[in-house]
């Protein structure tokens, strides 16, 4: 049974305490930061920042702003564009859904940072491997919910089977909707065949800096996937032109 | 070092039936089952201390050491659920600017001392004393009042209520009016 994180943007906070759960559970450090014009920190996800919430700031018809706050991780899509590009199999399906990451297999070839079309894997300088929110298998496994679905005060986070949630959710769009939240939309239901993360928005995708359309991008791997054939039976000529006997000169 | 290219082939050659025959297994990995951090870890329930809202706690400890803190499930206030702030609790416990000696830095000094528990707490008593001896006021405007102006009390919010009440008793008993709390700062 497929599970899945369902995030409603409609009813967090912005408290940070899915960022910092994160962090503890895993045991990820802090990381030093400076006020840049926004509550928002870090400015990014990185190696040691899994899960962070995004601070949006949107315009009212009447002038005034708005904040607008989505709990930003891995989308653990099913059509995965890490997991297809990894050479090593470090990055693999769990059963139910999640893409886990083996950093004992993973050798930091950073291919899955560049196919990721959420942006959501990051380099680890140190460890010289590549690091993600990994949906807490071993909490799930366990009976739990992962670290920052059980840390929410608001209940902006839950989860459970993806089947019920995707029920949850289009309720709650249509009660949004009813209530003069025009822009509310269901996200990841199916992009990319699937997100194991549901959003409820309140916006458009793009507000929130969600791709519109999620692309597969092993599609763009292919052509280097020819490459490297063609590259192959080149270098193989070359080879066996390089070796060839010149009429004796070899024997010299 | 001189090679022919029949030497290239059967290198070559010899390579990959070496490769076929041990088998390089390009299948996608089954991951292994992660183990729970907190697996066989003991659970002390235990209060934030920064707010007023006063969530339960749980801090699981394995080998005495903190492993994780999470929110009560039990607890009424917070039912489970944590801020960023009480998450980051356990960063707190073995940080290594947190004071674990008593500390006196005396009037016009510059630096601090290190002194025992004992002592501290008898300066504690006694300034207390002679501060409450030398503000004590009985009347006023010819009403009785019996307050010790010259003090004031400050709570916590990792107290619980029954500590609260002893403190309140306590500084009642000396006569301090101005009570206060940490968390409404």
């Amino acid at each position: 049974m497929a599970k899945a994180i369902l995030v409603d943007t409609s009813k967090c906070i912005g408290c940070r305490g899915c960022q910092v759960a994160c962090k503890q559970w895993h045991g990820l450090e802090a990381e030093p930061t400076a006020f840049r014009g926004s509550y928002e920190n870090p400015p990014d996800l990185s190696a040691r920042t899994w899960r962070k919430v995004k601070f949006i700031e949107t315009a009212k018809q009447d002038g005034a702003t708005r904040w607008r706050f989505l709990s930003d991780a891995c989308k653990h899509c099913t059509d995965a564009s890490c997991l297809a590009v990894c050479p090593t199999g470090a990055l693999f399906h769990r059963p139910w859904g999640a893409v886990d990451l083996d950093q004992e297999i993973c050798n930091g070839c950073r291919y899955c940072v560049s196919a990721c079309p959420f942006g959501v894997i990051t380099f680890n300088e140190r460890t010289g491997r590549v690091d993600k929110c990994i949906l807490c298998p071993d909490r799930v496994e366990a009976g739990l919910a992962p670290a920052c679905v059980t840390t929410c005060p608001t209940g902006a986070l839950s989860f459970g089977d993806r089947d019920q949630l995707l029920g949850r959710a289009k309720e709650r769009v249509v009660q949004l909707r009813a209530k003069g939240e025009k822009g509310a939309e269901l996200y990841g239901e199916r992009e990319l065949s699937g997100l194991h993360v549901l959003y409820v928005l309140q916006e458009r995708p793009q507000v929130y800096g969600l791709p519109e359309k999620p692309r597969f991008a092993a599609a763009s791997v292919f052509p280097g996937f020819l490459m490297s054939a063609v590259a192959s039976v080149v270098m193989g000529v070359v080879a066996l032109v390089a070796f060839r006997e010149r009429g004796g000169r070899g024997e010299e | 070092m001189s090679m022919s290219r029949r030497d290239f082939l059967k290198g070559a050659g010899t390579g990959a039936v070496v490769a076929t025959a041990v088998g390089v297994d390009t299948a996608p990995v089954e991951g292994a089952a992660r183990e729970l951090k907190t697996k066989g870890a003991r659970e002390v329930p235990s209060l934030c201390y920064y707010c007023a809202v006063g969530c339960g706690i749980v801090a699981s400890v394995a080998d005495g050491k903190v492993v994780a803190i999470q929110g009560d499930p039990e607890h009424p206030i917070n039912r489970g659920a944590l801020c960023s702030k009480a998450q980051a609790y356990i960063q707190v416990l073995d940080h290594p600017k947190r004071l674990t000696k008593v500390l006196y830095r005396p009037p016009g000094a510059t630096e601090w001392q290190e002194k025992p528990l004992d002592w501290a707490m008898d300066q504690i008593a006694q300034r207390i004393k002679a501060t409450r001896d030398a503000t004590f006021r009985e009347t006023e405007d010819g009403v009785t009042v019996n307050r010790a102006e010259g003090i004031a009390a400050l709570g916590s919010a990792v107290i619980t209520n029954e500590e609260c009440y002893l403190l309140a008793k306590a500084m009642r008993g000396l006569g301090v009016v101005w009570l206060e709390h940490q968390a409404r700062v």
